[in-house]
């Protein structure tokens, strides 16, 4: 049962194996901070989506699973959405219609449809558990790398006095800009994924 | 017939129970959220007055990019105002966006603050940092809003790329917030 959840990580992860939910993935990894806040979004509604349709799953008609699945993940998400507006209006304010398009991101349709509709209810919520961590940990390499060479900058939550924003020198001065742009994360996903394919070949060569 | 019933009827439950949660997630938000938008406008209209006595908010007719307009006062609210804050709906690359700009009363920019948007995080948000409306600031009367790149410096040229649209639709807004300001020639 515990591979359920640690095959997301690594061996499974959503973006850099499954090549899932790129375009998020693309969109908001220019800030650390917000690489956090979407993996938190993805998580409670990859839980949600994943546990009700493990739970529907033989309520639901096999002909209309798909808009069964959309509805449950649209509402889900539709949750997030409004609970961020409300409590962490700048957090909302910087991922932007990301949020809303939750919706479509495939890893959670693609794990309630090659998932939790076939399993059981732990299974189906370790699934999700390591499926979204697999996802944040992703968008923290990815987004840590765009945003240090791209900005200069690592940015996590402010506390206290601490305003949240780290500068490394001399990048912050003369940041690589590319890397904040669309090509940049194109570059940094690619060699991070070639990174990962080597890793994994490399580990299964010894085996 | 009888199981197109069945299959339509389990979709329209799992519909209904989604609407009647939702319905109640956005009873309990909705009140937050307004107060959180309240808040966020006082705050932009302390930053762009500068100081200045904001007057009431005035709507303008409907179907012009300018929405609200305050009088700004140096002294009281009963001299004629010395300048105006005007809230004005933009064009950007993620749809309508709302800026909140301060004129002097012929209608030059001093202060602009961007509002709600749906630009893209770390290229089109990036002008919701005061450093960005810089570029704008001191324009619209002798000196034209730079609506196209080529009048802009090098250095803050290079900073709207890849944000080209947001950069246009924010200074299309301010030309049109100027004209109006213009306009009211001082009421």
């Amino acid at each position: 049962m515990i591979k359920e959840f640690t095959k997301g990580l690594i061996r499974e992860n959503p973006v850099f194996i499954l090549a899932l939910g790129l375009c998020p993935t693309l969109g908001v990894s220019t800030r650390v901070v917000n690489a956090l806040g979407m993996g938190a979004g993805v998580l409670f509604v990859l839980l949600g989506s994943n546990i009700f349709v493990s739970l529907l799953k033989d309520f639901i008609p096999e002909k209309v699973r798909i808009p069964s699945y959309i509805v449950i993940i649209a509402s889900f998400v539709t949750i997030v959405e409004m609970v961020m507006k409300a409590y962490l209006p700048d957090l909302y304010s910087s991922l932007g219609v990301f949020v809303s398009l939750i919706v479509v991101n495939c890893i959670i349709l693609g794990r309630a449809e090659g998932f939790a509709n076939k399993n059981g209810l732990m299974a189906s919520i370790l699934d999700a558990i390591g499926m979204s961590l697999g996802f944040t940990f992703a968008l923290l390499l990815i987004s840590f790398v765009r945003e240090v060479l791209g900005v200069g900058t690592i940015t996590l939550f402010p506390m206290g006095s601490f305003d949240g924003v780290i500068e490394v020198p001399i990048l912050v001065d003369s940041p690589a800009r590319v890397f904040a742009l669309a090509a940049g994360a194109l570059l940094v996903m690619g060699y991070l994924i070639a990174g990962f394919r080597w890793a994994q070949e490399k580990a299964g060569g010894e085996k | 017939m009888k199981t197109m019933v069945k299959i339509g009827g389990k979709l329209a439950i799992i519909c209904a129970i989604a609407a009647a949660v939702l319905g109640l997630m956005n009873a309990v938000t909705e009140p937050r959220i307004e107060l959180i938008q309240q808040q966020r406008l006082e705050a932009a209209l302390e930053k762009v007055s500068e100081g200045m006595i904001v007057g009431e908010a005035q709507e303008t007719e409907e179907g012009s990019a300018v929405t609200t307009y305050y009088p700004l006062y140096e002294g009281s609210k009963d001299e004629t105002p010395e300048g105006y804050i005007v809230r004005i709906i933009g064009n950007g690359y993620g749809g309508e966006m709302a800026v909140l700009t301060g004129y002097t009363k012929e209608g030059e920019v001093f202060a602009v603050q961007m509002m709600e948007n749906s630009e893209t995080p770390g290229l089109g948000k990036e002008a919701e940092k005061a450093e960005y409306m810089q570029k704008y600031i001191g324009t619209g009367t002798e000196n034209p809003v730079p609506v196209r790149k080529d009048m802009l410096s090098q250095e803050q040229a290079d900073a709207v790329t890849g944000a080209t649209i947001t950069f246009i639709g924010v200074a299309k807004a301010l030309e049109q917030g100027s004209d109006f300001v213009e306009k009211l020639e001082g009421k």
